[in-house]
């Protein structure tokens, strides 16, 4: 994968857990850790996903500028639309959003070229994300350890986005199904990456789940979509 | 430990935010005397009572007005700045 | 000979597993279920503990977390309160605070000398004459103390949760079952807590010699297992109450910080001692306590008990105590009318003789054991009237004379107090919003009354929290005789009649602080230290108040009490310490540095790389070599900590120029300017580099730790002035290196198709164009004072654009830096860093940064303050200075002083030895007369050492600064 254009900001701890690579949008994305285990997951499993394609833009006329590109706007504060593909429009407080395409989304290669300095009102945010997903059964417990706001009080279908600290952390946080699969997504700074990964899977290992593979926490994914 | 509610993210626990202040006008630079100034600048008002105040919520970003009551130690209302 | 009964219906110990422990050497055996004291109650060891400043022999006293004198250590673990923690296999317990052990305690001999121990003893003792002080300081600290600390103790991790629920109910006696239940089937998610290690409190316990109450529990928890929305939590602790009800809890694991909507107390009451004489001995017990040893323990507490009472509860203690074989000599009633209630007939009933009005004068102890009881009559003053005693032999005095209401969390939620006199105890007046109170803590002790306000209690908090319930109306019965008495205090002239147990005070000490003007109770606690032993005053306090009360002769509302703070018990360290999260950042290179063996170091939040270790080499060589390969060839520095925004709009210009001392309205794209950030007082806060990319998007750093809180304050600028500016904090996006040498560009020629050239590239300029395939910004920079490019390019990127620079430098010698040399580098060329050459109040014009503040702007950040202090000129200058040849050894360091006619007159803010100087360098802060070029000063290095420095022009290397222009 030497090849690879750009890394995760967890590159280098993933690289400790021998994983299979594949690549997604010119970065390597950890498909199987060497000991990943089937029941890991479906316990509380955590996936690098800092590779899926994401933009973010901010401004008065944010909002304005992906509507008129087709884009479903979320019309609420800290709430997220879906894009085709298992992709999320995620408004972030008022007037900021991020864009993520899902693992066959195409929304962020077609407005990507768009998204230049110059458009009033509207300011591009370069997006550098430690992007998760944590997955399974124990994922509350995890998140009552780390984070001080009650998600049990959140269903699925109201699509909240909780922008809060875990573990001194500013971070991003909403519940998506993906690929099949039921997650809490958890989007940080890539340069605090590597310490909440650290801390997350350091408490996850005590609660019988850990670090896992992409394959392993969305079995049902269209692999061959993402490259 | 406090909870504190953002006009945008709402009810809070207080490490969620920053401290900015009591809101107090800015007295015209090019007018005002040298005296005024540095009473603008080094004097805080500790008197107890309601007061307009500066919050930041990190995760967001959100500069707000609390308009907090220091003796009860209660928040009255919280606003965004026009 | 074991006091062990046959077993008892509801006892916690499970007698198919022992436990095998020893306690100061001896071997015993107890039970799964028991705790330390009860297993040695049961095995006849009555000495559990010794007193803390008398070393008085104690035994069993509350078994309800207050037995401070019971305290005991085992192995490494410290403070382990053996009346409540359980007892466990293998455990080797030891008594503390003694020399010798519990029973055979050498120290006893400070019992006989308390004559000599006045209240207040410490304070005016030994520290006069001073010289003998370390001395007295030795001998106590020998003698004092609950335990020896093991150094080798293990590090513990405890994790820590939130939690969050409708209503917490504390407390899992009938009140609070009652209340859970109620709320619980209201809708409520309930999470019910006792600290006990089962639930049902007194109506496990406090029987009356009647299975009814421990059915009822039956039924209750029957009743809770229906609910799955409640959470039953036993052996966990509500340790506190923080503002807007956020909870601690704590259990064996680990602590729990609980938000609930609503809370509601049902803690109950602590049982009171009375006052009389030698109280302490052990078999002198509260009646609860023995009850507790009976049900929970089946341990018989003595064969033959003496009762003394003042309410219904120490009529059912008897009634206890006879049903499991314990024999009653009497009932001592502190009241003239006695019990009047149904019990005192049934105690009639079983032959127990009652005496009204009557109260214990004194406990006989032989050895280590209560041997006989004096009881006489009451006057109507209350004072004993000891014409007449009367001596009962018994090995036990169980005590129920009152209750004082486990009102600490409601104390710290801010509810207010009230003394009720039909009661006699504190309750609660006005209780605040969410917060209800229930049971024996509200003042309601009979059973119904507590079932019905418990209920009542938990419908409020449901209807407070909105679940749709019905509005009841409850009608709490009073009480028909107060629960507690208002003076169950006997003096006695020979004293060691104990208000505080933890401390050894008795009545005494109380009249002798009021006399010397300690009257107020906050006074009074910290001069006789009533309440503040670990069991902070749980037993005593209310003692203490009657007795203060009654000398200054005012109600014990008017007294009123002290400040009841969180902890409620004594919590592990571990428990508050929590994992203990390491939060920090990384830079996008974080694995090229540590695979070049960077020994870090913390800036901020961020780990940066000090230097790059190679064996065999010291630090200072390698700074050196590194700071080198910068000024003969070329070295690559990761400076991606700066703080890096984005400033986009048609008013970005206007608003850089609000928040900076410089222009930048007329900045062309493709340029950068230096740039300065006061605060409002003027002082300088900040400092980076703004580059103009286009007309309306600037990119501009911070320093390192500036980042944050600089973005932060640009923001709420932006709030305020309502510019049509965007701000973006692109810190964590960017990745930034300088490569700097005289060799970058022959580097950086071979990653980019940018003309490089002097002309098309000049210094201080901004180029945008791919770098080794990435698209990079690059500035021209000269902060280590050579030929530099600053190469900003995104974090996804940036391994791929540091290893293709460190290829293409191979030939040329190119050498990763770390922060060490960079810091000499620019001392070198004078440049200051914000934070370390300024402090909280240097004026730019004192940092010699007058030339980057252009007062003719109309406004910014600071200017008229910046105004005003020129008015005075500058306390201070920074200047260069160098040292005259110095060996290392003996050359200041930075934060040395400088001193003038034996006065202080700066500080050295930066000073290293320069390579490439040969000589010592360095900036400090002098007076402004001492300015002049050439002129000596002195600096008081280690030691007191004063060293003769001179002041000198910046840069000191490179002044014209030809080499970061380099033309070729």
């Amino acid at each position: 994968m030497a090849a690879a254009l750009r890394s995760s900001p967890l590159a280098h701890a993933l690289a400790t857990l021998h994983p299979e690579w594949i690549e997604v949008a010119g970065m390597p994305l950890a498909s199987k850790l060497r000991d990943d285990r089937p029941d890991r997951s479906a316990k509380l499993g955590i996936c690098d996903l800092s590779a899926l394609p994401r933009i973010g833009l901010k401004g008065p006329g944010a909002a304005d500028w992906l509507s008129a590109r087709g884009v479903p706007v979320p019309d609420q504060p800290n709430t997220w639309s879906a894009l085709e593909g298992g992709g999320a429009v995620a408004r972030l407080a008022r007037t900021e959003f991020l864009v993520e395409d899902g693992f066959s989304g195409k929304a962020v290669a077609r407005l990507a070229p768009d998204l230049k300095p110059g458009s009033p009102g509207v300011y591009p945010v370069p997006r550098q994300d430690c992007a998760l997903a944590l997955t399974g059964e124990l994922v509350n417990e995890l998140l009552v350890q780390t984070c001080n706001v009650d998600f049990t009080a959140q269903t699925r279908d109201a699509r909240v986005v909780t922008l809060t600290l875990m573990v001194g952390v500013s971070v991003t946080v909403l519940q998506q199904r993906l690929a099949g699969t039921d997650c809490w997504r958890l989007w940080c700074d890539g340069t605090s990456g590597p310490y909440l990964w650290e801390t997350l899977t350091g408490i996850a290992a005590e609660l019988g789940g850990g670090a896992v593979g992409f394959a392993s926490a969305f079995p049902d994914a269209q692999l061959q979509n993402l490259q | 430990m406090k909870i504190l509610t953002c006009p945008v993210n709402g009810p809070r626990p207080v490490s969620e935010f920053a401290y900015g202040g009591e809101v107090r006008p800015m007295p015209d630079g090019a007018t005002c005397t040298d005296r005024e100034w540095a009473d603008y600048v080094f004097n805080r008002s500790g008197v107890p009572g309601v007061k307009i105040e500066w919050w930041y919520h990190i995760a967001s970003g959100t500069w707000f007005y609390a308009e907090r009551d220091t003796v009860a130690d209660r928040v009255i209302r919280t606003w965004l700045p026009a | 000979m074991s006091s062990r009964l046959p077993p008892v219906t509801g006892e916690w110990i499970d007698r198919s597993r022992g436990v095998d422990f020893t306690f100061d050497g001896r071997a015993y055996r107890g039970c799964a279920g028991d705790t330390p004291a009860s297993a040695l109650w049961a095995a006849d060891v009555h000495v559990l503990g010794r007193s803390f400043k008398y070393h008085r022999p104690r035994g069993v006293l509350s078994l309800a977390n207050h037995d401070v004198n019971t305290m005991m250590q085992a192995g490494a673990r410290l403070n382990l309160r053996a009346d409540v923690e359980p007892l466990e296999q293998g455990m080797a317990l030891t008594s503390v605070n003694t020399a010798g052990g519990a029973s055979g305690d050498r120290l006893r001999i400070l019992n006989a000398l308390g004559g000599f121990l006045p209240v207040g003893f410490y304070y005016k003792a030994f520290h006069r004459p001073k010289a003998l002080f370390p001395f007295w300081e030795r001998v106590f600290r020998r003698m004092t103390g609950l335990g020896t600390l093991d150094f080798g103790a293990p590090h513990i991790r405890t994790p820590k949760r939130y939690d969050f629920c409708d209503v917490l109910v504390v407390g899992a006696g009938p009140a609070g079952l009652h209340a859970a239940l109620a709320a619980g089937r209201a809708g409520a998610k309930v999470v019910l807590v006792d600290e006990n290690a089962r639930i049902g409190g007194s109506l496990g316990y406090q029987r009356g010699g009647s299975i009814e109450g421990f059915e009822m529990l039956r039924d209750l928890e029957r009743d809770l297992a229906d609910l799955p929305n409640v959470s039953v939590r036993p052996g966990t602790l509500a340790a506190g109450y923080y503002a807007d009800h956020w909870i601690p809890l704590v259990d064996a694991q680990r602590m729990t910080k609980l938000r609930p909507r609503a809370v509601i107390v049902a803690g109950g009451a602590f049982e009171q001692p009375a006052v009389f004489r030698n109280n302490d001995a052990p078999g002198v017990m509260l009646a609860s306590a023995a009850q507790r040893l009976l049900y929970r323990y089946a341990v018989k507490p003595m064969d033959k008990a003496l009762v003394l009472t003042a309410n219904a509860d120490g009529y059912r203690a008897a009634l206890d105590l006879m049903a499991h074989g314990v024999a009653i000599a009497a009932v001592a009633d502190l009241r003239a009318d006695g019990e009047p209630s149904a019990l005192s007939m049934r105690v009639k009933q079983v032959g127990i003789p009652v005496l009204k009005s009557h109260c214990v004068l004194e406990a006989e102890a032989v050895g280590d054991r209560l041997v006989a009881a004096t009881v006489c009559p009451t006057g109507a003053d209350g004072k004993p009237d000891t014409a007449s005693p009367q001596k009962f032999a018994c090995d036990g005095l169980v005590m129920s004379v009152g209750w004082a209401p486990a009102a600490a969390l409601l104390y710290q939620a801010g509810a207010s107090m009230r003394y009720d006199t039909t009661t006699h105890q504190f309750v609660p007046e006005r209780l605040p919003a969410g917060v209800f109170a229930c049971g024996r803590v509200n003042g309601v002790y009979a059973l119904d009354s507590r079932c019905e306000d418990g209920e009542r209690a938990g419908t409020e908090a449901a209807r407070h929290l909105g679940f749709d319930t019905p509005e009841r109306s409850f009608s709490i019965a009073p009480e028909r005789s107060p629960p507690s008495h208002p003076w169950p205090i006997v003096e006695h002239p020979a004293g060691k009649n104990f208000v505080d147990f933890d401390e050894d005070l008795h009545l005494r000490d109380f009249h002798n602080a009021a006399q010397e003007g300690f009257d107020n109770i906050e006074l009074m606690k910290r001069y006789t230290t009533v309440g503040m032993g670990p069991s902070q005053g749980k037993h005593s306090n209310m003692n203490a108040i009657r007795v203060l009360a009654r000398i200054r002769g005012v109600s014990p509302g008017e007294v009123g009490t002290t400040t009841a703070r969180p902890f409620f018990h004594p919590v592990p360290l571990s428990h508050l310490a929590g994992r203990g999260f390491n939060v920090h950042r990384e830079t996008p290179l974080h694995s090229r540095h540590d695979g070049l063996g960077a020994v870090w170091m913390q800036a901020g939040v961020w780990l940066r790389p000090e230097y790059y270790a190679l064996p065999g080499k010291r630090k200072s060589e390698i700074v050196r070599d590194e700071a080198r390969a910068v000024r003969d060839a070329v070295g690559l520095i990761d400076v991606g900590t700066l703080g890096k925004m984005e400033l986009y709009g048609p008013d970005a210009g206007a608003f850089l120029e609000r928040v900076y001392t410089a222009k930048f309205s007329g900045m062309k794209p493709g340029t950068t300017r230096y740039a300065v950030m006061l605060d409002e007082s003027g002082v300088v806060i900040d400092d980076g580099v703004v580059a103009r990319l286009s007309e309306q998007h600037f990119y501009f750093t911070t320093t390192t730790t500036g980042s944050t809180t600089v973005y932060r304050e640009l923001q709420r600028w932006n709030a305020q002035w309502n510019l049509e500016v965007g701000i973006v904090n692109a810190t964590g996006a960017f990745a930034a290196m300088n490569l700097a040498g005289p060799k970058a560009r022959a580097v950086l020629r071979k990653l980019t198709s940018l003309d490089l050239s002097n002309e098309a590239f000049p210094y201080l300029a901004l180029r945008e164009a791919d770098v080794a395939g990435v698209p990079a910004r690059l500035m021209r920079v000269g902060f280590v004072g050579e030929l530099g490019y600053e190469i900003h390019v995104p974090a996804d990127r940036a391994a791929r654009v540091w290893d293709a620079l460190m290829e293409a430098g191979q030939d040329d010698g190119i050498r990763p830096f770390g922060v060490e040399a960079q810091r000499l580098l620019r001392l070198e060329k004078g440049h200051i860093i914000i934070g370390q050459d300024t402090d909280g109040l240097t004026q730019p014009d004192e940092a010699g940064l007058e030339w980057a503040v252009k007062v003719d702007k109309p406004f910014f950040v600071g200017k008229r303050s910046v105004e005003i202090v020129r008015k005075n000129g500058p306390r201070q200058k920074l200047v260069g200075f160098e040292l005259d040849a110095i060996g290392a050894s003996t050359a200041p360091r930075e934060c040395h002083l400088v001193v003038r006619n034996g006065a202080i007159a700066g500080r050295v803010t930066s000073i290293a030895w320069s390579d490439t100087l040969g000589k010592h360098v360095g900036l400090a802060f002098v007076a402004p007369d001492m300015t002049e070029l050439n002129s000596p000063f002195f600096i008081r290095a280690d030691g007191g050492t004063m060293v003769q420095a001179r002041v000198v022009p910046t840069p000191f290397y490179d002044a014209e600064g030809l080499r970061q222009k380099v033309v070729d």
